[in-house]
């Protein structure tokens, strides 16, 4: 079972009411969002409506909020990329 | 030619009085417009390609297909352009389209 990854990349800000209804029905509240639904022609229906706004991606499964805040999480510790000159 | 600072060549500089809303777009939204109509592009060809693998359609989906060329297969003239019968040559600018940058406008009448 695969899914929709949609992420909200243009605000509907001032878009007719039928636009922002279909963002909403879709879970989007704030650009940059997103939400995962299961790949199904109803969803891609839904997207094919604010395809101008979201960005889509199809992935193997839904990741949770945890994973998706460890997907943005730079990796620990640091490089050094030039030993510094010491005297 | 195309320098960059203050001294580059954008419409501004190179004219006179340009504040008020440009009548064509500059070089600079002409490649942002270029990269939203290929973003639309590629929303439409992954829901094409994730229904195709379960072997399902829809019907926005295919009449959007039929209907639409592609920023590939669009002429300039469609991409930065469109249809008004009251303007002069029956063209205007896209950017006099409300919204223009969220929403799709491909086609024009045929002949013109």
């Amino acid at each position: 079972m695969s899914f929709f990854r949609v992420t909200l990349h243009r605000s509907a800000i001032g878009l007719p009411e039928r636009t922002r209804g279909v963002l909403a029905a879709l879970g989007l509240r704030k650009r940059t969002q997103t939400v995962f639904h299961p790949v199904s022609p109803q969803f891609a229906g839904m997207i094919m409506k604010v395809k101008e706004l979201v960005r889509v991606e199809e992935v193997d499964r839904a990741l949770s909020p945890a994973e998706m805040r460890d997907e943005r999480r730079p990796e620990r510790g640091f490089w050094l990329e030039k030993p510094a000159h010491r005297a | 030619m195309f320098g960059f600072g203050a001294f580059r060549a954008t419409s501004p500089m190179s004219g006179g009085l340009l504040w008020k809303i440009p009548w064509r777009l500059s070089r600079f939204q002409k490649a942002r417009q270029r990269q939203r109509l290929r973003a639309v592009d590629s929303v439409v060809a992954t829901l094409d390609a994730a229904l195709a693998k379960r072997g399902e359609s829809l019907k926005s989906l295919e009449l959007w297909k039929e209907t639409m060329p592609t920023e590939a297969e669009m002429i300039p003239r469609d991409k930065y352009t469109m249809f008004d019968r009251k303007e002069k040559r029956y063209r205007k600018g896209i950017h006099k389209l409300p919204k223009w940058t969220r929403v799709s406008q491909r086609v024009n009448p045929p002949g013109y």
